[in-house]
């Protein structure tokens, strides 16, 4: 195949999913310009394997395939930050039980209540491995099969990781609910005496 | 006194575990990808279990949730990046023979081809008819083209679809249309699933045809490398099959399907996007 129609091929092929990778890839970072990185990485390097793409399955996996690796290898470069990152340490189960948020109605008054940003801090808060699973399964909708492949998992284990990193993700939620509920009512009676003076 | 299994455990440490492993098949049977009897004893298990049932909801109202998390764009600037970067790198060298990364074709078409490798087995010859296999199962209309979920999931409910859906209830105004047609009249409009993810069906008349749009996800729309392949080089992707034609066009974040009888679906130049 000649260069120009290879690369054509190429830029057909992956424009489609620019900018869902740069989404997934934005969605680890706080960084906007880390996630440009990233996706620019992740990209060039598809382009120097784009022979090994042979299978044309899933060139959407494909990509988050070489992504996950390009953000490991960034992860394993900046050992530092990793050491510094926040541990999130939750044993959520015991919450998830007693919080009266969790129980099924209040709980789905929460997740409508949130924002996608809000969504998007307490998911960029789990630890990588839950992080990853419950993305690409809840937001970018890969089936078991595909999160096997791209994580190079066992079905079984996306599983179980799928539902630990939903009941963390829960737990976070409904952390972040309340304390935005307790807030809410904490700011509440100032503004009404601030009024109160104006009128006087 | 209390029963014990095998290993010295009580019936109440059995269900313990029991109930932990079932845990890890919630996400399971709320995404629809455990095996029938997986879900079976899942099912037996909830009607007995307030913290599983509890967990399960939860876990349904997260992962919807979740599905309404909008994509984001990437900027123009960073798109122009992109392609200035792919047309200054070199094309990718031809590779040396080596084992692949990534499944290749001949494990897809033949699973048990990978076991040809157990070295000298067969010789050259058998190397030969191997690879007269291969070419011929890789020459067009020799193999048995795969279906396709989501094109026989629109054909499937466009011939089974009830007269009491096209009752004008409810229809949504045409500017929701994925794509307006010269000459068609909005009769209907419902929420479906296509490929087992949601989508928006709009019923259209055209003359005495029935034309269905629907607005499928864009991960449904590109599944299939032979959809993916047709609307990169040509911009659309049709077939037919039982007398009804499926046209599919891509679509901003999305995908549009439209299925009528053969030859009523318009060209897709008449679409307006």
């Amino acid at each position: 195949m000649d260069h120009a129609r290879q690369k054509q091929q190429f830029q057909s092929l992956t424009r489609p999913w620019r900018d869902r990778l740069f989404s997934v890839a934005r969605r680890q970072t706080r960084s906007l310009e880390i996630a440009e990185d990233w996706t620019q990485e992740t990209l060039l390097r598809a382009w120097r394997d784009f022979d090994q793409l042979t299978e044309t399955v899933a060139v959407y996996a494909w990509l988050l395939r070489i992504l996950n690796r390009v953000v490991a290898d960034d992860h394993r470069r900046n050992a530092r930050r990793q050491r510094l990152a926040p541990m999130l340490m939750i044993s959520d189960d015991n919450l998830l039980q007693d919080h009266p948020c969790a129980a099924p109605g209040p709980f789905e008054q929460i997740m409508q209540n949130q924002s996608d940003e809000q969504v998007i801090a307490a998911i960029q808060a789990l630890p990588d491995t839950f992080r990853q699973v419950v993305m690409l399964r809840d937001i970018e909708g890969l089936s078991y099969q595909e999160l096997g492949l791209v994580l190079n998992l066992p079905s079984g284990t996306v599983m179980s990781r799928l539902s630990r990193g939903r009941r963390l993700l829960a737990g976070l939620l409904i952390k972040a609910g309340a304390t935005r509920a307790r807030d809410k009512s904490a700011i509440r009676p100032l503004k009404i005496r601030e009024s109160a003076n104006d009128t006087a | 006194m209390t029963p014990h299994d095998t290993n010295g455990n009580t019936t109440p440490e059995r269900l313990s575990e029991l109930h932990l492993q079932l845990q890890d098949w919630l996400p399971g049977y709320v995404d629809g990808e455990l095996e029938p009897r997986q879900a079976d004893i899942l099912e037996a298990h909830l009607a007995g279990c307030d913290t599983c049932r509890a967990e399960l909801a939860r876990q349904r109202s997260l992962s919807m949730r979740l599905q309404q998390v909008a994509a984001l764009r990437m900027s123009a600037q960073l798109h122009r990046r992109l392609d200035t970067m792919i047309e200054d790198t070199p094309p990718p060298l031809a590779q040396p023979a080596r084992k692949p990364r990534w499944p290749v074709t001949l494990s897809r078409f033949m699973p048990q081809a990978r076991h040809f490798s157990v070295g000298g087995i067969i010789g050259t010859t058998g190397w030969a008819l191997a690879l007269c296999l291969i070419v011929f199962m890789l020459l067009p209309g020799t193999g048995t083209p795969k279906p396709i979920p989501m094109m026989g999931d629109v054909m499937q409910e466009y011939q089974s679809l009830p007269s009491e859906r096209l009752t004008p209830q409810n229809v949504r105004p045409e500017s929701d249309l994925p794509a307006r047609l010269a000459g068609c009249k909005l009769v209907a409009s419902w929420k479906t699933r296509v490929g087992g993810e949601p989508a928006e069906a709009f019923a259209l008349q055209r003359g005495e045809h029935l034309i269905i749009e629907y607005r499928i996800t864009e991960n449904v729309f590109y599944r299939n490398p032979d959809v993916r392949q047709a609307i990169a080089d040509f911009g659309d992707y049709r077939i037919r099959e039982n007398a009804l034609e499926v046209l599919a066009l891509p679509l901003k974040g999305a995908g549009l399907l439209v299925v009528g009888p053969a030859d009523a679906v318009p060209h897709r130049r008449e679409f307006i996007l």
